[in-house]
């Protein structure tokens, strides 16, 4: 009789405890279920405002470090109660997906901006529109002065589901190893063009190759084909014709190039020889460089030229660098020019991010939806910018002359340990959804970043890239195609330069009819009818 | 007295069989204790393996996350017609069976051959201790492992191509040529997954009855045909119930190996079905598609089902063992 009252005991106990894990836990990463939208906006012991978001945990982790995002949440009485998501992107995107479908979604969050247009219009989102003409006099202002950016955010009915966030204009630098060049004879004021370029690579392998077989003088991370500008063969759109691929920021200045252009092959056959003749690393040709094996390379010598974001030149000084090696000195080199000594232009980043749109929840209340906007608004006034871009003056920034200059520094504040609080304006990472003051950011940086942004982030050296808005439809095939051809196209590319596909005129047409049959000339296609539909035929 | 199959007694009368309802209540009522043990299982069988699978009625839907299930737009087969019109799914097929079939073309024997050796060491404490070993990587993630790969195998410092290298070789780079990264990725496996198969190999092995090799001793048997004629024919058993559960798997090849692995060079062998869903429904710019991903994973499951109802009738009619 005890054996069986334990038995029944035991099957209940087991029983219960399995069905008491089958409640509510939307929680992520530490993050109580709590935090849902639904409630009325509730105010602290300190009389502040709260509202809820969720974001990626990098992004929660940076706003937690800054001086002057603490001050805006006191200037503004409003607290935001941040959830942490998971670290990848992507993954965020996916957990927003599951905290709608288990009602948990926090009050605000980011999402991309394909999630807000459908989510929006089936009801998850408000409605930011009629918000905005009431609360966001600054949001409103900039609508009306920014006409690109209201067609980009604004359905059809009117309605806006999301506010997408400025992003600075960035481009790729190319930089080298200073001290290298110096040793090696080369002038950085003697490589106008492609071919000059190529004899300062000849050079350098003659210089560093001779006692290091590991020496390569051009490396870099992730994808080999990013000198498409060199070539003059970027992807570029306009209301009469798509060349290359646009679609979304992946597509846009990632993959950036138009393999139908005139000089694509030729850029294919340069490509090709610096492989060839050891010239360019082979591992990060082939595509097995890792960004480890990368940085080792830059900081050991073994590599003298990259292309890359546009920190990375200071990145290398502010980590090694000099303790690697007392000469380490990193520059950047100049735009390169054609035959007729016309500047090659860069392609920017997209100005508007499309993965970093702000929405807020359906089931948040009145009152929390007016605090957020009002929130949200005071980064676009004139204040909220100063605050978010220079700090508070007097410990941040001072005004001489008129013009704003940080008094603090940037290696002093940027080298804090992580975790400690300290002043950063590193604008092209979330915080809130703002526009960008560029002076500023461009100011907040390294003095090798700060010269070379003054010297070549502007119209003359820049393409600039266009952001696109997609409908569902258009999306979806995009999206299909983007999965089918995305890759095909590096492989190939990468087996002609590798030798493993032999670069000729009849194999280079062969691969373009196979590409246009893959679906590429449809995604040109898809990319226009999208840009007249967002800019009309301008 | 004894009733055989189908209910006839020794005597050849039938006996009337009750009410299957009838039976089902008696023996609840006579070993309810057991029964009431079963509840928690069944409960969880129903709620986490039964019940997910209706959530694949979103291959037929145009599935949104706000909408849910139930208020999603119900388009058919849609989905479906799309995966057998897209042009790039028999490229993703080949490369998906393909390396399937080789990686249990190698993995599987492996562990057989491994377990019969070890049981073969007489010093206990040696097997046991390379037992233990051989088991440890099954504890390593993908990552690491990937990792360790590269590394061994990197050209320019890596301790395979310094051994080339130092017999005058030129190095090989393994991680972006085509042909290594099927062999790699099954060294990967073997290497990852053949401590634990062989536990349960060696399992059986002990549960072997020792009079049958003292018999075999007495007949003058060595220790191959021991290994060969007692062994393994029996864990026959468990060697067929382990090759159905990787049919199973067929179509489920190592997603997280292979991603780690993935480069422009080796893409022409290494994109599979997983590579390709995980690109359309979860690394896409625009809107995630879940119900073109669950359509895609439906068909893989439905042919996966299909190959272990064959290898399990194939088992049923050449041995004495199979899986259900």
């Amino acid at each position: 009789m005890k054996k069986r009252a334990i038995a029944v005991l035991l099957a209940a106990a087991i029983t219960g405890i399995m069905l008491g894990g089958c409640g509510n836990s939307s929680q992520s990463t530490g993050q109580t279920a709590g935090a849902a939208a639904g409630t009325e906006s509730t105010e602290t012991t300190t009389g502040q405002k709260t509202f809820t978001m969720f974001l990626r945990s990098t992004f929660v982790d940076w706003i937690e470090e800054l001086k002057w995002y603490d001050e805006a949440e006191k200037r503004t009485g409003v607290h935001v109660e941040y959830v942490k998501g998971p670290d990848s992107q992507n993954d965020v995107y996916t957990e927003i997906d599951q905290r709608l479908i288990s009602g948990t979604l926090t009050d605000c969050t980011f999402v991309k901006q394909a999630q807000a247009n459908v989510y929006g219009a089936q009801g998850a989102f408000r409605d930011l529109a009629p918000l905005i003409r009431e609360y966001a006099p600054n949001i409103q202002k900039y609508l009306d002065e920014n006409p690109e950016y209201a067609a980009l955010v604004t359905n059809e009915d009117g309605s806006i589901y999301g506010l997408m966030n400025e992003t600075p204009t960035l481009a790729e630098f190319c930089f080298y190893r200073a001290d290298h060049f110096k040793k090696a004879g080369v002038d950085p004021a003697d490589i106008q063009t492609v071919d000059d370029f190529t004899e300062a690579l000849r050079t350098l392998k003659a210089f560093y190759g001779k006692d290091n077989p590991n020496y390569y003088p051009l490396c870099g991370r992730e994808r080999f084909f990013r000198f498409a500008a060199w070539f003059d063969c970027s992807s570029k759109i306009s209301e009469t014709e798509s060349n290359g691929l646009y679609y979304g920021n992946v597509w846009g200045p990632k993959l950036g190039y138009d393999i139908y252009a005139d000089n694509f092959y030729h850029m294919m056959e340069t490509l090709k020889m610096w492989n060839d003749e050891g010239l360019v690393n082979p591992e990060w040709v082939a595509g097995s460089y890792s960004e480890g094996d990368w940085e080792a390379a830059m900081l050991n010598g073994d590599c003298s030229i990259s292309s890359d974001f546009y920190t990375r030149p200071q990145w290398f000084l502010d980590n090694g660098g000099k303790d690697i090696d007392p000469d380490f000195e990193m520059a950047v080199l100049d735009n390169l020019k054609d035959e007729n000594g016309n500047i090659l232009k860069y392609q920017t980043d997209v100005l508007y991010n499309e993965t970093r749109t702000t929405v807020i929840n359906a089931k948040t209340s009145d009152e929390t939806a007016k605090t957020i906007m009002e929130f949200i608004d005071y980064f676009w006034g004139e204040e909220g910018q100063t605050l978010c871009s220079w700090g508070v003056e007097g410990e941040s920034y001072q005004v001489v002359d008129g013009k704003k200059e940080f008094i603090v520094d940037y290696a002093t504040e940027e080298g804090k340990a992580a975790g400690e609080k300290k002043w950063s304006f590193l604008n092209d990472r979330y915080t809130v959804c703002k526009p960008v003051d560029e002076e500023a950011f461009y100011a907040w940086n390294g003095d090798v970043v700060k010269e070379a942004a003054a010297r070549l982030f502007d119209e003359e050296h820049l393409q600039k890239a266009y952001n696109i808005k997609y409908t569902d439809a258009q999306a979806e095939e995009m999206d299909r195609l983007v999965a089918a051809i995305g890759d095909k196209i590096v492989a190939e590319l990468t087996s002609f330069v590798t030798n493993k596909k032999e670069l000729n005129e009849a194999n280079w047409q062969s691969f373009l009819d196979e590409m246009t049959a893959a679906g590429y000339a449809r995604a040109e296609e898809i990319q226009l009818e999208a840009f007249r539909a967002t800019y009309g035929n301008k | 007295m004894y009733c055989g199959k189908g209910g006839t007694s020794v005597q050849g009368q039938k006996i009337k069989k009750k009410p299957l309802l009838e039976r089902i209540k008696r023996d609840i009522r006579k070993n309810y204790l057991l029964y009431l043990m079963l509840v928690p299982g069944i409960i969880i069988l129903i709620l986490f393996k039964l019940g997910p699978m209706a959530g694949m009625v979103i291959a037929f839907e145009d599935f949104s996350a706000f909408k849910g299930v139930f208020g999603s737009k119900w388009v058919g087969l849609e989905n479906f017609r799309k995966i057998f019109q897209d042009k790039y799914m028999l490229t993703l097929i080949k490369n998906t069976v393909t390396l399937a079939f080789l990686t249990i073309a190698v993995t599987f024997p492996f562990p057989i051959l491994f377990t019969l050796f070890l049981n073969e060491v007489r010093i206990s404490k040696i097997r046991n201790g390379v037992q233990t070993l051989s088991f440890l990587p099954y504890f390593i993630s993908s990552a690491v492992m990937v990792s360790i790969i590269y590394t061994l195998c990197s050209p320019s410092y890596g301790l395979v191509n310094s051994i080339i290298k130092f017999f005058g070789g030129d190095p090989i780079y393994f991680m972006t040529e085509p042909g290594w990264f099927r062999p790699l990725y099954i060294l990967l496996q073997v290497w990852q997954s053949f401590g634990y198969s062989s536990i349960i190999y060696l399992a059986s092995i002990l549960a072997i009855d020792p009079a049958l090799y003292e018999a075999a001793e007495v007949d003058g048997a060595n220790r191959w045909q021991k290994m060969f004629q007692i062994t393994l024919p029996q864990i026959s058993g468990s060697i067929i119930v382990m090759l159905i559960i990787k049919i199973g798997g067929i179509f489920s090849v190592d997603l997280d190996t292979i991603l780690l692995m993935y480069n422009p060079s080796v893409y022409e062998v290494a994109d599979v079905i997983q590579s390709y869903v995980y690109r359309m429904a979860f690394n896409s710019s625009g809107f995630p598609d879940y119900s073109y991903g669950t359509a895609v994973n439906m068909v893989k499951s439905i042919i996966a089902f299909a190959m272990v109802m064959l290898t399990n009738k194939i088992a049923k009619k050449y041995s004495e063992t199979r899986l259900f």
